[in-house]
């Protein structure tokens, strides 16, 4: 019985790595407001330096790499996690306004904000009394 | 010949160390109820997660010197983490908080896990509780523990002398 990866799912479809290290795919939520799209992603062990998020046409890739994350000349007692870096990709549709994507990365999490574009944002119309 | 010989090396030497049939079976069977009552150490946790709550993984290192432990918990605040550490157990508590700041917002996806956890880690030798360290860094809780002067010395080498 072994529940090492519950929190993290290797990505087996990764093409071609340079580095000998596993990949996961990140945990993320997605979720709506009326002004943004919000992304945050679960990558423990990255900060600023080591995690990327690309955007080439309209596939939004977000990966991370794990520094340091192995520790040498110990003897494993108990494993329940590999180390390994993040990658996932995510298509965006038209209605993000690419030039205000923001990034920030806080204790091992990714948050992206994805502002609408705005004639997609929902408009109340003011109604006149005739 | 026997037949034994005939086996190849590695089924040879198996055999040799329990070399009664009813031995190795009993062995056997003891390890089958030692797995399957550690499983329940393990069970609620598996549970839990499926129900949406968090729970960090942890590993364990150790060398002759000390313990390392780390536990994975990404978004948890720093301030929300509490290690205890008596002669021979590590405890980890705290809470990852879900985000309060959007009020009406609508999820599409929702992968990542909330809410309080705590994971007690029993370490087989004795540690001197009072010079573990711990570091939070990047979402990665380290904590360095080293053991005690007893623990180091059951492992006490002996010489041998050539006659």
């Amino acid at each position: 019985m072994s529940d090492k990866d519950l929190q993290k799912t290797e990505n087996v479809a990764v093409t071609e790595k340079i580095r000998n290290v596993k990949t996961f795919i990140p945990r993320v939520d997605i979720y709506e407001t009326k002004e943004a799209l919000f992304l945050i992603a679960d990558m423990p062990g990255v900060d600023e330096a080591t995690v990327d998020v690309e955007l080439e046409k309209n596939i939004l890739k977000i990966s991370g790499r794990v520094e340091n994350g192995k520790v040498k000349d110990y003897n494993l007692v108990l494993s329940e996690y590999d180390v390994g870096d993040y990658e996932r990709t995510f298509t965006l549709s038209d209605e993000i306004d690419r030039d205000k994507i923001r990034a920030t990365v806080k204790q091992g999490v990714l948050r992206l904000e994805l502002p609408k574009a705005e004639k997609v944002k929902p408009k109340k119309i003011a109604i006149n009394a005739a | 010949m026997k037949i034994k010989n005939l086996l190849p090396e590695v089924a040879r030497r198996v055999r040799a160390d329990n070399d009664h049939p009813f031995y190795s079976l009993q062995k056997e069977m003891n390890g089958v109820f030692d797995n399957f009552f550690r499983g329940f150490d393990v069970a609620p946790r598996g549970f839990t997660k499926g129900l949406g709550t968090f729970s960090p993984s942890i590993d364990v290192k150790e060398n002759d010197k000390e313990f390392i432990i780390r536990a994975e918990l990404p978004g948890v605040e720093e301030k929300d983490i509490d290690v205890t550490v008596t002669n021979d157990l590590v405890t980890i508590r705290g809470e990852k908080k879900e985000e309060k700041e959007d009020k009406d917002k609508n999820y599409y996806y929702m992968e990542r896990t909330y809410g309080s956890f705590c994971r007690a880690i029993p370490l087989e030798a004795e540690i001197e509780s009072g010079k573990a360290e711990a570091r939070f860094k990047n979402g990665i809780l380290d904590i360095k523990i080293p053991k005690s002067q007893s623990a180091k010395a059951k492992g006490t080498k002996v010489s041998i002398e050539t006659v």
